[in-house]
């Protein structure tokens, strides 16, 4: 992996994140209403609506208006929310610090779950045990993550039971057990979901991997089943499923949004449908850029683990 | 068409292929005669029969307005499948072509179609087609455009990375050396490698289509009332869950099987057309 | 300055006399409370921004009540109760009111409040240019001046004996007369208010959390230490919150929640008749639509009762459209209208639609049962010929191409504090949103009337006829009104539920000895 790879994928990167801030910035253009009647609401008058859009500089040409935004970011700046009148930068990253929470914990859990599965399933394949495995995770993939959120909602944390807290959120710093408390009903939610997803993957880069030549070889060579699995295929399958788990990312992200709006919890999702609902283009700005930026990071670094496992693999 | 033949040979030798074939098929004459076959209107109230539980007059119950959940699920079939298909096919159709079309020219346009790809990838799916119906207004057909931009993307990579290991092929070569046009190129030599690939992606696409339609159903977006489509009644019997699970468990089950069914397909296509596997 | 004379039968009530009592509370129950505790209160719709004179939502008027005083306050049976006015009267014909202040209130920066804040926050308040809410509800009001340190005087356009209800409106609240001047915009994140609670922490997605005034005018109140209020975004998950304790109190539960969570251990269920209600409004200038024909059969295609069944699971009152029912004081009861499609069908024939009527009901998504209201509808309104599609769509959308624009949409409404609120908001040719523009001469001449006549009886007789003309012309469809609903764990004591849905009195709510202890 030479210098250049890196810095060339690190200025794709760049240019990524600000081609979604364009196509995000010119969506919103679109959209029926804006921030000024959002903010008046059922009480505007067209003077009121007219001087409001002039005070937020919604009166401007969108190219100004995308250019002012544009510059205020790379100094750092993310603007004040329409919605609030609180700086949007503060706000967004507490937020997203409490998305990253719930996705971190979401995929360590689904890779140490999903790779065992998808390893047993592809030895076992056409097998029954691979069918059991399979018709498991295909209920994890044909369940929406709302209607799951809500039955373990309604299940776990219902006053007969009660394991779980149905809602809130405690900072790690405060409460560490509590906040583990907390976060296991979203937590458990978008693992199911995607563990399901996961292993499927595993499971086909799996099948490829067994049946190619170099297992073969292992085979003839009277290699022990147990270690063409797992030493060879296993390794072999890594790599994928790294791949599988990064690209999945933009879909834990997807997941999140509903399952915070479920669980009342305070991250990125919940301030992006809020300012979506509310025409709150800065905070929707930097809450998308931050996903487009966190899905683009992840598969940047699968790449890079990629490249740094393949060598190590080859050179063996 | 021999090596259509061949496919599914193969594909009904594998449990995964053959079941999912047989759901598939079930579902598209559910989609094709259901809506004429339900026993009841599907929009019918039966104001003494709200939240009942399945019978000999309602053989999957009722839901908070008494209709009729068979009824509604088979009415319903036909928007719910072919909306997520349509979504699909628009995704992949629109991603094939882009996805050729740029790794066939290459150079500057190639990566510049790249970067907007990446970006469009980055954008969470869920995320771009909510902002997506914002823009257009909910509507069961402007969620299946925002799905399938959202697809589009996914399919032009998978459609570029084909072209890329045919673009120097001999034939290619050949077909370029006899001086025909790049359309011509890009269709009838390019495409064909790029079908089997982008054919097995779709099948398990159409799972995600429908899960997205119900979500963005859930948000408030898609789908209008009353309209029997499984996502809405899903996201609207979630309302009314504690007091009857059927309205929620019986669309529910319908999706569920959608899901399967097509995946199970994809599965068994990805295996019939993997050439190491099918020696 | 000469100030009229003060007629005997107009002086209306004296606070300080009636005390605690006046507040609608027992005197013995605010003795026994325990003082201390958290509140944790559970809500729907998140809050914005702190200044409570640009509070739209209910999340901000509660925070707006607490943090911060009016004039007067508005009891559970829509009368006007004393906060920072102690007492008021009018003149004999009620154009001119004068209202006394209690000389112990003080802002939470430590200035007294005086008059001088009074009159400058009403200039802000009905200043077109500061777009407060409600700017137009409070009532006629030509002039605010000052009488004293301690006393204001209204100037009324024309008589208008519901001032003193006028200016409980939530927005009406007193600001600081230095900073309304100097940093308006302040007041969105920092609060400066003399209300029995301050604010401690404004995370307003997250929760917002208040803390006693030790500073507050009425003597042990507040009774509470701590609030804490906590927005659901999704009404299941609020319910499981309540039912789980994870909360005290929940402000709106959806009816369809409702009896599970009442019948939650250790929960209270609260009903509350309001005249909270959903419309279909109908452009009454265009056709179909100009035909009261069609109106009346559209009206005549809706089962009332029925629709209080599906729509507000039970939880709810017919209507008969008028936007009055018996939670306001002038309500007139007459009998309820029927379901008859087949007179329904022949009106719509008389009206050039023989084959029937091919119309588009939007909906917002917000809130959820506005698109169940549409489908009902539909559905009842097929017998008669009518072909109702319904539209959902997304809340702003709908603000900016819909309402006030539309030529038929479901409407929601609050209950207002008088009828002539209600109608002057909705109704009358200059309402403020006169969506209907169904522009009745005789209707608005009837409401004027009343809105300025000071003789109960004679006021209750005109409210009834504009009730009556509004059920005969049908220029909106109001076929059934909501209660509202909540919950409180049994040990939270002191709380009544407001029909108005926009007044909550944390100041003397309590924790029981019961309460867990937190």
């Amino acid at each position: 992996m030479s210098p250049e790879f890196i810095i060339k994928r690190f200025f794709y990167l760049l240019v990524t994140a600000i081609i979604v801030s364009m196509i995000v910035f010119a969506v919103t253009q679109l959209l029926p209403a804006n921030a000024a009647t959002m903010i008046l609401g059922e009480y505007a008058t067209e003077e009121a609506l007219l001087a409001l859009n002039a005070k937020l500089g919604l009166d401007q040409p969108a190219w100004v208006q995308y250019w002012q935004w544009f510059s205020g970011v790379l100094q750092g700046d993310f603007g004040i929310s329409l919605r609030t009148g609180q700086a949007v930068g503060p706000v967004i990253l507490s937020a997203f610090g409490n998305s990253a929470i719930l996705a971190v914990f979401s995929l360590v859990l689904v890779s140490l779950i999903s790779i065992p599965l998808g390893v047993i399933a592809a030895s076992r394949r056409g097998r029954p045990l691979d069918l059991g495995v399979s018709l498991i995770s295909y209920l994890g993939v044909s369940m929406p993550e709302f209607v799951l959120a809500t039955l373990l909602l309604a299940w776990l944390a219902s006053p007969a039971i009660a394991l779980f807290p149905a809602s809130g959120y405690v900072p790690f710093a405060t409460d560490p057990l509590a906040a583990l408390h907390h976060i296991t009903l979203p937590v458990l939610t978008l693992t199911i979901v995607l563990t399901a997803h996961v292993s499927r993957m595993v499971r086909s880069e799996m099948v490829d991997t067994l049946e190619s030549d170099f297992v073969r070889a292992a085979r003839l060579r009277g290699v022990p089943k147990r270690r063409i699995l797992f030493k060879h295929a296993l390794r072999n399958s890594m790599l994928p499923a790294i791949t599988v788990i990064a690209l999945d990312i933009g879909y834990l992200i997807g997941g999140v949004i509903v399952v915070e709006e479920v669980f009342s919890f305070p991250g990125v999702g919940r301030q992006l449908i809020l300012a979506i609902q509310n025409r709150d283009l800065p905070m929707l700005q930097a809450g998308a850029l931050l996903m487009a930026v966190t899905y683009a990071v992840a598969n940047l670094l699968a790449d890079l683990a990629y490249a740094l496992l393949d060598k190590r693999i080859q050179f063996k | 068409m021999n090596s259509t033949r061949r496919t599914l040979t193969a594909l009904t030798k594998t449990p995964q292929g053959a079941i999912g074939l047989l759901l598939c098929f079930l579902l598209l004459a559910l989609t094709l005669a259901g809506p004429e076959l339900a026993p009841k209107d599907p929009e019918e109230f039966h104001f003494t029969a709200r939240f009942a539980a399945p019978s000999t007059e309602f053989l999957l119950g009722t839901d908070w307005y008494g209709r009729d959940l068979l009824s509604r699920v088979m009415a319903g079939s036909r928007s719910t499948i072919l909306l997520a298909l349509l979504a699909t096919v628009i995704g992949t159709v629109a991603g094939a072509l882009i996805g050729i079309f740029s790794g066939y020219i290459g150079g500057r346009v190639d990566d510049l179609i790249m970067r907007v790809t990446d970006a469009v990838m980055a954008i969470p799916s869920l995320l771009f087609a909510l902002l997506i119906l914002s823009v257009l207004g909910s509507s069961s057909f402007n969620a299946v455009i925002a799905i399938g931009i959202a697809f589009t993307p996914g399919m032009a990579r998978i459609a570029r990375s084909v072209t890329l290991q045919v673009r120097g092929s001999d034939y290619v070569s050949a077909a370029q050396a006899r001086g025909e046009g790049t359309s011509w190129i890009m269709f009838a030599e390019i495409l064909p490698n790029v079908i089997a690939p982008v054919i097995v992606e779709a099948t398990i696409r159409v799972a995600f289509a429908v899960m997205t339609l119900a979500t963005l159903s859930f948000l408030g977006l898609g789908a209008q009332p009353p309209s029997p489509e499984w996502g809405l009644m899903i996201a609207e019997g979630r309302a009314h869950m504690f007091r009857s699970p059927w309205p929620i468990l019986v669309p529910g089950i319908a999706i569920a099987l959608v899901a399967i069914a097509f995946n199970l397909l994809g599965d068994g296509l990805r295996d019939a057309l993997n050439p190491q596997a099918s020696s | 300055m000469s100030f009229p004379q003060f007629n005997r039968r107009q002086f209306l009530l004296s606070g300080a006399a009636l005390g605690v009592s006046a507040l609608g509370l027992p005197v013995t129950s605010a003795i026994a409370a325990t003082p201390g505790g958290t509140l944790r209160v559970g809500l729907n719709i998140t809050p914005n921004k702190l200044n409570p004179m640009l509070a739209r939502v209910n999340s901000e008027y509660m925070l707006g009540e607490m943090l911060y005083s009016g004039l007067t306050t508005l009891a559970t049976d829509m009368s006007a109760q004393p906060d920072l006015a102690i007492e008021w009267s009018s003149n004999e014909d009620a154009t001119q009111w004068r209202f006394v202040l209690r000389e112990n209130a003080q802002f939470s920066n430590g200035d007294p409040v005086t008059s001088n804040d009074v009159v400058a926050s009403f200039t802000k308040l009905l200043d077109p240019e500061t777009s407060a809410p409600g700017r137009r509800n409070l009532g006629p009001i030509k002039n605010v001046e000052a009488d004293g340190d301690f006393a204001v005087i209204f100037d009324t356009e024309t008589p208008f004996s519901d001032l003193p209800v006028g200016l409980t409106y939530p927005t009406a609240k007193i600001l600081p007369a230095s900073l309304i001047i100097e940093s308006f915009e302040g007041f969105d994140q920092t609060p400066v208010g003399s209300g029995p609670f301050r604010l401690v922490d404004f995370k307003p997605d997250q929760v917002v959390v208040v803390e006693k005034n030790p500073d507050y005018f009425l003597p042990e109140q507040p009774l509470l230490d701590r609030v804490e209020i906590r927005t659901f975004p999704d009404a299941s998950s609020a319910a499981a919150a309540m039912l789980a304790g994870e909360i005290d109190l929940l402000n709106e539960v959806q009816p369809t929640d409702f009896e599970r969570v009442a019948n939650g251990q250790g929960i209270d269920g609260l009903v509350t008749p309001s005249g909270r209600f959903l419309d279909i409004v109908m452009d009454n200038s265009k056709p179909p639509f100009n035909d009261k024909r069609v109106r009346e059969a559209l009206s005549l295609s809706i089962d009332r009762e029925a629709m209080v069944e599906l729509v507000a699971e039970g939880y709810g009152t017919p209507g008969n459209d008028s936007p009055v029912n018996g939670a306001y004081r002038y309500y007139k009861e007459s009998s309820l209208k029927s379901f008859d499609p087949d007179r329904a069908k022949a009106l719509l024939a008389e009206a050039g639609y023989p084959d029937g009527l091919e119309l588009e009901l939007v909906a917002s998504v917000k809130p959820g049962y506005r698109s169940s209201m549409a489908v009902v509808v539909r559905e009842m309104a097929k017998a008669s010929g009518f072909d109702i599609s319904v539209k959902t769509m997304d809340h702003p959308t709908y603000l900016d191409q819909v309402w006030k624009k539309g030529q038929f949409y479901v409407g929601y409404y609050n209950m207002q504090p008088t009828e002539g609120t209600i109608f002057n908001l909705l109704f009358t040719s200059d309402a403020s949103w006169n969506e209907t523009k169904w522009n009745n001469e005789a209707f608005d001449a009837l409401v004027a009337e009343a809105d300025r006549t000071t003789d109960t009886a004679k006021r209750a007789e005109l409210y009834a006829q504009a009730q009556q003309m509004m059920s005969d012309e049908v220029p909106a469809i109001v076929p059934c009104f909501f209660d509202l609903l909540g919950a409180k764990a049994s040990y939270v004591e002191g709380y009544t539920q407001h029909p108005r849905g926009a007044s909550y009195g944390f100041h003397k709510v309590s924790l029981s000895k019961s309460a867990p202890t937190r």
